[in-house]
Parts: C-alpha cells; sequence; structure tokens
C-alpha cells in the first residue's frame, strides 16, 4: 500500500472547504479547553458526541481530533503562565515553563512549546503516515485471539505501567470494566446489573461517565481544596517568536522529545507523562547548561512539550489501525467511530479509506492552524484564565448537567452523574489514575466480544491462547509487564540482603 | 488515623462482593455460547475483591504508595463548598423536569459560584440568565434539540 498516495487523496477530503471549517473549529474549541481549567480535551469531545447525529463522519471526526491535539497546545500556555498543569502530561512545563516566566521569558517559554508541539506534532504525523500500513499489513492477519491479547496489554500498559501505583491503576481500570458491564449483554440479551432500571438496560453511556469524573469531580475537588490558593498569572513578556539563541537551543530538544514521545503513544502504552519526564532528564543530562534546570531553563521546555504532543499524535497509530484506545480521550474518540457504525481498524482502511486518510491529512492542517492559533494569537487565549473561578465552573457545571441530561433527556442520568462526580472526587483526593476508569468501560466489552469469538473457534479451549505464538507472546509481555517490576524489587532486595547477612 | 484510605479500600472490596453476587445470580447459558454473561462479571468481581484486599494491606504498611497524604490534609477540606456544590447539581436532576432548563441551569449557576465563595449574586444572577437563555435558544431552535422550557413554556 503506497501511503503517500492515499495521504494525497487524504488530502483532498481534508482541505475541502467544510472539513477545514471543522478542523478550525476544532483546533480553536481544543485550545480553549486545553488553557482553561477544569474542562479538557475527554470532557469536550464527550459533551459534543450527540452531534455526531447530525454532521458528516469526517467533519465530525476531523473536529474532534483537532479539540485533541489543540488541547495539548492550550495546555502548555496554563502551565507556563499558571503554574497550574492543566494536565498530567505537562507537570514538567508548568516546572521549567512557569520558572522562566518568572524570570520574565515567558515570550519564549509559549514560543518554544508552541513551535516544539508543532514540529512534533507535524513529524509525528509524518511517522504516524508511515507507520499505520505497516501495522495494517501485520493487523490483517490478526485473529480474535490476538485482539483480545493486545487488549489485555492496553489495559495493562494504561493501568499499571504508566502511573504512580500499578495497584491503584488496576482499581480503577476494574471500576471502569465494572461500569462496562451495566446494560443488556449483546450476545445473550442478557440485562446486567439493571436493578430493574429502565434507564440502566441501555448501559451507562461514557458522557456521564467522563464528565462525571473529569469536570464534576474536578470542580468538586478545586471548590473543597484548592479555593484558598491564590494564583498568581504571569505576563507574557518577551517575543514569542523568540531570539536566535533560543531557537539554537530548542531544535535539538524539539526532535529528541519527538523521538522520545512517539514510540509511547504508539505502542499500546499510552499515557504522555512517562516520555515528558524521560525528555526532561535526557535535556538535562545532554544541556551544557544544566545548572539552568529547574530555574528556566528553554531546553527542559521545548523537549517535554515535543514529547507530549508526538505522544498525542502516536495514540492514533493504535487508534486507527488497531481499534485499541490507550488514553481517555483516544476511548472517546473511538466511541465516536462507534456512534457512525465504523469500527476503527485493518478493514476501515480499506473500506472507508476516504475516510481514514482524511483524518490523517487533517492532522497536518491542524498543527499549522494551531501554530497560527498559538503565536500571534497567544494574547487572546490567556484572555480566558482572566475568567474569575466561580464564573468558570458555574458555566463549566451548567454545560455539563445540559451535555448529559440533553442526551436522553432523563433526570435519573443526572444524579447518577453526581455519583459519577464523587467518584472523581474521591479518586482525585486519594490519587487514582481516573483515565483508565474510561478506557475500561470502553474496551470492556470489546475484550468480552474477543474472548467469546476466541472461544468460540477453539471449541471452549483456553488453548488457544497459547498455541498461536503472537497472541502468546502478548500475553506473557502482559504478564511481564504485570509482575515484573514486583518481582524485579523482591529480587533487589535479596540480593541487597545477603551481602548485610554476610 | 488512615481512616479514609481503609474506608476506601474497604469500599472496593464490597463493590467487588457486590459485583460478584450480581454475577451469580445471572443465568450462566454455556449450553450454547462458550463464554456466558456471567462469566467476565465472576473475574471483575473477584478481581475488585484481590485489588481491595491488596490495597488493605498497603495502607496497613504505611498507607498508599506515592500518594501525599499530608499535603492532600494541610490543603484541608471545605465541606460547606462541597455541600452548596452538591445541592446545586441534585437541585438541577430534580428541577429540570419541572421548572425547565433555564431555571434549573440558573440555580446549578448560582450554588456553584457560592460554592466558590463569591458573593456578588446580582452579578452571577444576570450573567447565569443571559447564558441559559442563549444555550436553550441554540440548542432548541438551532440543533433541534429538546432541552425542557418548564415554567417558562409560554415566554420561549
Amino acid at each position: 500500500m503506497d501511503a503517500w498516495h492515499f495521504l494525497a487523496q487524504g488530502f483532498q477530503v481534508a482541505l475541502a472547504p467544510n472539513n477545514l471549517l471543522w478542523a478550525l473549529v476544532g483546533a480553536m474549541f481544543g485550545t480553549a479547553v486545553g488553557v482553561l481549567p477544569g474542562i479538557g480535551p475527554a470532557v469536550a469531545i464527550a459533551l459534543l458526541l450527540p452531534l455526531t447525529a447530525k454532521l458528516d463522519p469526517s467533519g465530525a471526526l476531523i473536529m474532534f481530533a483537532g479539540i485533541y491535539y489543540g488541547a495539548m497546545f492550550g495546555g502548555s500556555t496554563t502551565s507556563i503562565l499558571l503554574n497550574t498543569p492543566g494536565e498530567s502530561a505537562t507537570i514538567v512545563t508548568a516546572l521549567e515553563g512557569n520558572q522562566m516566566a518568572k524570570r520574565g521569558r515567558a515570550g519564549a517559554a509559549l514560543g518554544t512549546s508552541a513551535i516544539g508541539s508543532f514540529v512534533a506534532g507535524t513529524l509525528a504525523t509524518v511517522l504516524l503516515t508511515m507507520l499505520a500500513p505497516q501495522v495494517i499489513d501485520i493487523a490483517i492477519k490478526f485473529g480474535p485471539p490476538e485482539y483480545f491479547a493486545l487488549m489485555m496489554l492496553a489495559f495493562t500498559t494504561v493501568s499499571a505501567v504508566l502511573g504512580e501505583s500499578t495497584l491503584r491503576g488496576m482499581v480503577a481500570l476494574l471500576i471502569g470494566l465494572a461500569i462496562g458491564l451495566v446494560g443488556i449483554e449483546n450476545q445473550s440479551g442478557q440485562a446486567r446489573y439493571v436493578f430493574g432500571i429502565p434507564q440502566l438496560a441501555d448501559g451507562i453511556e461514557v458522557v456521564t461517565i467522563a464528565v462525571g469524573l473529569f469536570a464534576v469531580g474536578e470542580t468538586l475537588y478545586v471548590a473543597s481544596k484548592l479555593n484558598r490558593v491564590t494564583e498568581t498569572m504571569e505576563r507574557i513578556r518577551g517575543s514569542v517568536f523568540m531570539t536566535l539563541d533560543d531557537w539554537r537551543r530548542s531544535w535539538k530538544p524539539w526532535l529528541r522529545g519527538t523521538l522520545i514521545g512517539f514510540p509511547f503513544g504508539a505502542m499500546p502504552a499510552g499515557g504522555a507523562e512517562i516520555p515528558t519526564f524521560l525528555s526532561y532528564a535526557t535535556e538535562k543530562k545532554l544541556s551544557d547548561n544544566a545548572d539552568e534546570f529547574g530555574k528556566g531553563a528553554i531546553e527542559g521546555v521545548a523537549g517535554p512539550e515535543a514529547a507530549n504532543n508526538a505522544a498525542a499524535t502516536g495514540t492514533m497509530v493504535p487508534l486507527l489501525t488497531l481499534g485499541l484506545p490507550t488514553s481517555a480521550t483516544a476511548a472517546i474518540l473511538l466511541v465516536a467511530f462507534q456512534q457512525y457504525g465504523l469500527q476503527p481498524g485493518p478493514l476501515l482502511f480499506e473500506t472507508n479509506a476516504a475516510l481514514v486518510w482524511g483524518l490523517i491529512a487533517s492532522f497536518y492542517v491542524g498543527n499549522v492552524m494551531l501554530l497560527v492559533l498559538n503565536l500571534p494569537l497567544i494574547g487572546l487565549w490567556v484572555k480566558l484564565l482572566a475568567i474569575p473561578r466561580p464564573l468558570l465552573y458555574a458555566a463549566i457545571l451548567v454545560l455539563a448537567t445540559m451535555g448529559v441530561y440533553g442526551m436522553r433527556q432523563s433526570a435519573f442520568d443526572v444524579f447518577l452523574l453526581y455519583v459519577i462526580g464523587c467518584l472523581g472526587f474521591l479518586m482525585r483526593r486519594y490519587s487514582f489514575p481516573t483515565a483508565p476508569v474510561i478506557v475500561g468501560m470502553i474496551l470492556g466489552p470489546l475484550a468480552e466480544e474477543q474472548l467469546r469469538r476466541s472461544l468460540a473457534i477453539s471449541e471452549g479451549s483456553p488453548q488457544i491462547f497459547f498455541t498461536r505464538p503472537l497472541a502468546a507472546s502478548i500475553l506473557a509481555l502482559t504478564l511481564a509487564l504485570l509482575v515484573g517490576p514486583w518481582i524485579w524489587k523482591q529480587l533487589n532486595k535479596k540480593r541487597a540482603s545477603v551481602p548485610a547477612v554476610a | 488515623m488512615m481512616r479514609g484510605q481503609i474506608a476506601l479500600s474497604g469500599a472496593v472490596c464490597v463493590v467487588g462482593l457486590l459485583v460478584l453476587t450480581g454475577a451469580f445470580a445471572l443465568p450462566d447459558q454455556a449450553g450454547y455460547s462458550t463464554v456466558g454473561p456471567a462469566v467476565v462479571p465472576k473475574i471483575v468481581g473477584m478481581a475488585l475483591i484481590a485489588v481491595g484486599a491488596m490495597l488493605i494491606h498497603e495502607v496497613m504498611r504505611g498507607g498508599f504508595r506515592n500518594h501525599d497524604e499530608k499535603a492532600e490534609r494541610e490543603l484541608g477540606m471545605d465541606w460547606v463548598a462541597f455541600a452548596r456544590i452538591s445541592a446545586g447539581i441534585v437541585l438541577y436532576g430534580g428541577l429540570i423536569e419541572h421548572a425547565g432548563f433555564v431555571v434549573s441551569s440558573w440555580v446549578l449557576f448560582l450554588c456553584t459560584a457560592k460554592g466558590f465563595g463569591c458573593n456578588r449574586w446580582l452579578r452571577n444572577g444576570g450573567i447565569a440568565l443571559v447564558m441559559a437563555i442563549v444555550i436553550y435558544l441554540i440548542f432548541n431552535r438551532g440543533l433541534g434539540l429538546n432541552l425542557p422550557a418548564g415554567v417558562l413554556k409560554g415566554l420561549m
């Protein structure tokens, strides 16, 4: 398959006037939700899911994707000026970028993160373009056991490997899986955990969970725990177009950040935090100005910002080629595909080539739009940060409840939203990751389906997971990732205690 | 001293137990399908109990790992703010089908703003009213969605 040929066709879709408009709307909307605290891309896309009933698939998906990577651009602005990371992937930016801002270099920090995001986003899209057909060539041979194994791998990496605690990640994932069980099971028609409530028979909507965990949970947390903390916003000083010296110090970190970030997203690993930390550590090691790190080194902003954007684009590889979401936002994008009856995967590249390649082409277009939106127009977005907190969160809750109620005109969903909001509050309070809940609830039913199909092929024998080499090796890798770190620690403990005895 | 963490870990076990008992109540039609509807629920239920127990074990040995309980405590907890916002959402759920979208959104907006300690009722009330009416008009007139008019039925 000639990727560039398909990409050229994709550009015809992406450059159609109405799709350009949707990309712009998505990029602007994404930047706004990225800049604003309390609302992120997952919530924004979830709230807009009802639009799928009105829009054609390319328009809607191009807009949603624009929101996804637009939020990555916007998030860094808040981190740099306010020192409150909008998303976990911008923690490092908040550290180093805010230090730059405090020293009057906010313009350069914003510049290097916007241009770095553009460079990384574009290069990562090139990598996506080249990699997608390769993955598809392999994926076309996958059967249900391989998909099941991949889903187990995704569950493990999303919840256990890339977080503060394997255990709390697993709890979050299992809560998500439990939520995904509610409703009528599609194979047998059996109602599960419905408790006679008709609204539960249709299953719990992802909108309610995403909005509850992220928007309502966050609002409750900020109001009851952070409201006394006053934030000071740094002013933009210095040009966002940077000095020649800033360019000289930034370009290598951009490229290295891209190379670190993309594989993390592209392997079914998800999570953009780890690559940002890795990139930060790398830049600190390689820099001639290592003593500046922690006090506002531009390399420490350029590298991690490129890494998180490349990782975000990288998550499109497993999502588009395998139908495997590895972040909360990717999971909701998968739901958007499902609303149109589309299932991302190798088949989609054949049956809906124009749509998929149009979407990929729109990433190139969107990145250019975002560069323009975030450099000359940065002052506009900064104004959003001046919205007083009470009004901002009040407006977020009005939109959140409207989205949840409006979906199927049910007051029950509003009460459920509150319960999920309280769960989100508790999870934040006790440092549980929330993304695995979303991934679990979306991917859980799909994994159950693949398990059923696998066992139907083998007539009930679980041996099928051990005799097919690829499925077996993916499952072995999953197991290694899950218990490996623990075994490693036990071994080290032993090794450390032996000389102590001797 | 780790009461919150213990309670939360216990709650995970209880949820697991509920999922598991619910799974046993499901008919297992293994006859014509290799994986009946109860299989995955049983696995999820058992796994939840297991991770809940492991959490309790972790708390006993000094608390959740990589979680800064001390910093969380130092932040304090403003239950009044929590209650005000909670009231706003619950009232919204109770009001939406009777009083309509504009009124319930207005109440939710004011409750939330107050929850964040803002006392500028007149300004907030005005902003809330304009916002609710604009959203109502956009969605009902423009997008054909059906947000309930409620008590303002004749006016809108």
